[in-house]
């Protein structure tokens, strides 16, 4: 039971972090009807931008772990915001009235600029975040480790998902974005400015995927200029799962991504994880074609 | 219209001029005969910093050679074709290879990106010397023209099993990355340990390119080994290493030739890494001889440290000895391929004397045991 239990958690923490980049995908979805693949690459940037400022400038030592994380997350979702912001500007806006195809090429196209940039300017090997940076702090329970780092990646992805379901669906803001997903045209007519709106998602959505990056740095202490590749793959596989364009479902979907992974792995086999937990995402697919949450509150994004 | 009939003219006789200049170019520029040497590495992808480290390496002996005048007043010309450290890319990068003309091939570093692309070097009669490829079946398939510097799973597996079994350890877990290398190197090394009655208590993979293997650690665990075998990358064994330490649990890993990177201690930690054990053919810093302490010097002058691992140093080895072929008359693939068979004994590379039996293998005990110290060296064990 208590190996089932750690399984679960595991599964949490690996899944909070899909879910934070499903988000992403999933409000550019909502307003654009556009697949950002280059979101994946803001993911890197933010691992990088928090290496930048953890490892490259220190901050660990010169502000202590607390301080120098807090400060790090800010910094780290403002560059990615303002890199999301830029992106949208040259690769997207432009091509708001042309035809579909002419954006998702453009989003590849931006996605491949991001990663060889990144590989220029930090080069390819793999970069390291120091194990030191957080205090090693075990908790055992039950003859079951658990470490606490483990915890606060959960936490503050649950912190941050929630920050921003308040934020939807409680602010003017929010009912914006919720307005211009359900109809851009009648939202327009309604005196919603739309381009506010794409924009503020251009913001919101790279910050949270950089947070995931600099989380997965911390935690995991190793990135490289393509692991944007694989949880992009998998961020957007849970966006779809939850019901892409739905933000609950975007978190739905990238939890139960994690534990569908862990469970596999666990239980089944280790070399067959990404089989079993595609198959059962074949089989939702299969039985709710749009998704977890997508038909039940469509109509409030 | 008339414009674009101007426009398209004007394209024409600009194209016209560069391919004319293309064609005129080496010939008037150096009367001497070129010899091409293709370099296959992964200069891109997962696998960068060996692919470039490759280019790094053989760029400086290239120099060298240019610069002795061993070639009799002809001149080497290196030809680079990025892999990607992916089988797709490398068969596209093999053809580009073989139709820019290429003498021999140095490359690659995976042995399922070397697979893909020995074909085509067979059919086009091109020598090709592998580098870091050291799955058993590459030089089992009777190609003729198909030599690597690097030795095989095989040898590498009974080195893994003997050194497994003379440091004590009894209840072997075995993971692998079903990449061909891992997969192979695991096999190997768990049918030695099982003839001699040591049956592993786990045995099963992970999925390279993840992050997270706090599962497979905890079901490792639930099997209590007294040790781990990993057969996969260094990027991965260091995650195991740093997941491993984040749970307390000080269980010994031993790893293959693969975690031979110095960027493992970084990316695992100093703490984490100390006490781990692996396998591999001796690292730049342990090549002792004049030549090899020779080369690093001008490569850490060049690029500010050595190389990080030693398959880009055997990638050097694949050019010399193809290098050493040349100089010695060799002027067409079949030469060179006949040299490296038969003529070729003991040539002293920057990783040791070099031979090759008749499947292109190398002949020789190449692998030594390594263990991190507690200063994230890694110190050569007897």
């Amino acid at each position: 039971m208590a190996h089932f239990v750690e399984q679960i958690i595991y599964g949490l923490t690996v899944g909070s972090v899909y879910a934070l980049i499903a988000l992403g995908y999933t409000m550019v979805y909502g307003v654009m009807k556009l697949i950002n693949f280059a979101h994946g690459e803001l993911f890197t940037l933010g691992a990088f931008v928090g290496f930048f400022f953890l490892v490259t400038l220190d901050w660990g030592g010169v502000f202590g772990p607390a301080l120098a994380i807090g400060l790090t997350i800010v910094m780290v979702s403002g560059s990615t915001a303002l890199a999301g912001h830029l992106l949208e500007r040259v690769a997207y806006r432009p091509l708001r009235h042309s035809d579909r195809l002419a954006a998702v090429v453009s989003a590849l196209g931006a996605s491949i600029f991001l990663q060889n940039v990144i590989m220029v300017v930090w080069g390819a090997q793999y970069r390291a975040y120091s194990a030191s940076l957080l205090p090693q702090v075990i908790w055992r329970v039950a003859g079951q480790s658990f470490p606490l780092i483990r915890l606060f990646v959960f936490l503050t992805a649950i912190l941050v998902m929630a920050g921003l379901y308040l934020f939807i669906n409680h602010t003017r803001l929010g009912l914006a974005i919720r307005a211009a997903a359900i109809d851009q045209g009648a939202a327009k007519l309604m005196g919603v400015d739309v381009r506010k709106v794409i924009a503020v998602v251009f913001i919101i959505g790279p910050a949270l995927g950089g947070l995931a990056g600099l989380l997965v740095g911390v935690y995991y202490g190793q990135i490289n200029f393509n692991m944007g590749q694989l949880y992009g793959l998998k961020a957007f596989t849970a966006a779809v799962i939850g019901g892409i364009g739905n933000i609950p479902g975007a978190m739905v979907g990238g939890l139960l991504l994690g534990l569908l992974e862990t469970l596999g792995d666990a239980y089944v086999s280790g070399a067959w994880k990404d089989a079993i937990a595609f198959v059962a995402l074949i089989l939702i697919l299969v039985f709710r074609p749009t998704g977890i949450l997508r038909e039940r509150v469509a109509e409030k994004l | 219209m008339d414009r674009g009939v101007i426009g398209v003219s004007l394209a024409m006789i600009l194209g016209l001029t560069i391919s004319l200049m293309a064609v005129a170019g080496p010939q008037g520029a150096q009367a001497a005969d070129i010899v091409k040497i293709g370099v296959m590495a992964p200069t891109t992808g997962p696998w960068a910093t060996e692919g470039q480290d490759m280019v790094k390496v053989i760029e400086i002996l290239t120099e060298k050679v240019n610069s002795s005048g061993s070639l009799k007043g002809s001149a080497v010309r290196l030809v680079i074709g990025d892999d990607g450290g992916n089988p797709k890319t490398a068969a596209l990068a093999a053809q580009r290879l073989v139709t820019s003309g290429v003498l021999a091939v140095v490359g690659t570093y995976g042995s399922a990106v070397t697979e893909a692309s020995q074909d085509i070097y067979d059919e086009a009669g091109v020598v090709q010397v592998a580098t870091g490829s050291t799955s058993i079946r590459l030089s089992e398939k009777g190609l003729k023209r198909f030599f690597r510097t690097c030795p095989r799973d095989d040898e590498q597996g009974r080195v893994l099993a003997a050194k497994v079994k003379s440091l004590g350890f009894t209840r072997p877990a075995i993971v692998h990355d079903n990449t061909s290398y891992a997969r192979g190197l695991a096999d190997e090394t768990r049918d030695i340990l099982r003839k001699a009655g040591q049956k592993e208590v786990y045995f099963d993979a992970i999925n390279p390119g993840e992050r997270d293997f706090a599962v497979v650690l905890s079901k490792i665990k639930a099997k209590d080994p007294d040790v781990i075998i990993f057969t996969g990358y260094y990027p991965e064994a260091a995650l195991i290493l740093r997941q491993k330490a984040g749970l307390g649990w000080n269980v010994p890993i031993i790893g293959g030739d693969a975690t031979n990177n110095r960027s493992l201690v970084e990316l695992a930690g100093q703490a984490a890494a100390a006490g781990y054990y692996f396998v591999s053919p001796p690292g730049p810093g342990d090549m002792k001889s004049a030549a090899a302490q020779d080369f690093f010097k001008v490569y850490e002058g060049k690029n500010g440290g050595l190389p990080s691992s030693v398959w880009s140093v055997l990638a050097g080895d694949a050019f010399s000895v193809i290098m050493d072929a040349v100089i010695n008359g060799a002027e067409d693939s079949a030469a060179v391929a006949t040299y490296l068979h038969n003529t070729l004994k003991d040539y002293p590379g920057l990783s040791g004397a070099i031979s090759f039996n008749e499947k292109g293998d190398r002949v020789g005990e190449v692998y030594r045991l390594y263990r991190v110290d507690d200063k994230g060296q890694f110190v050569l064990q007897n």
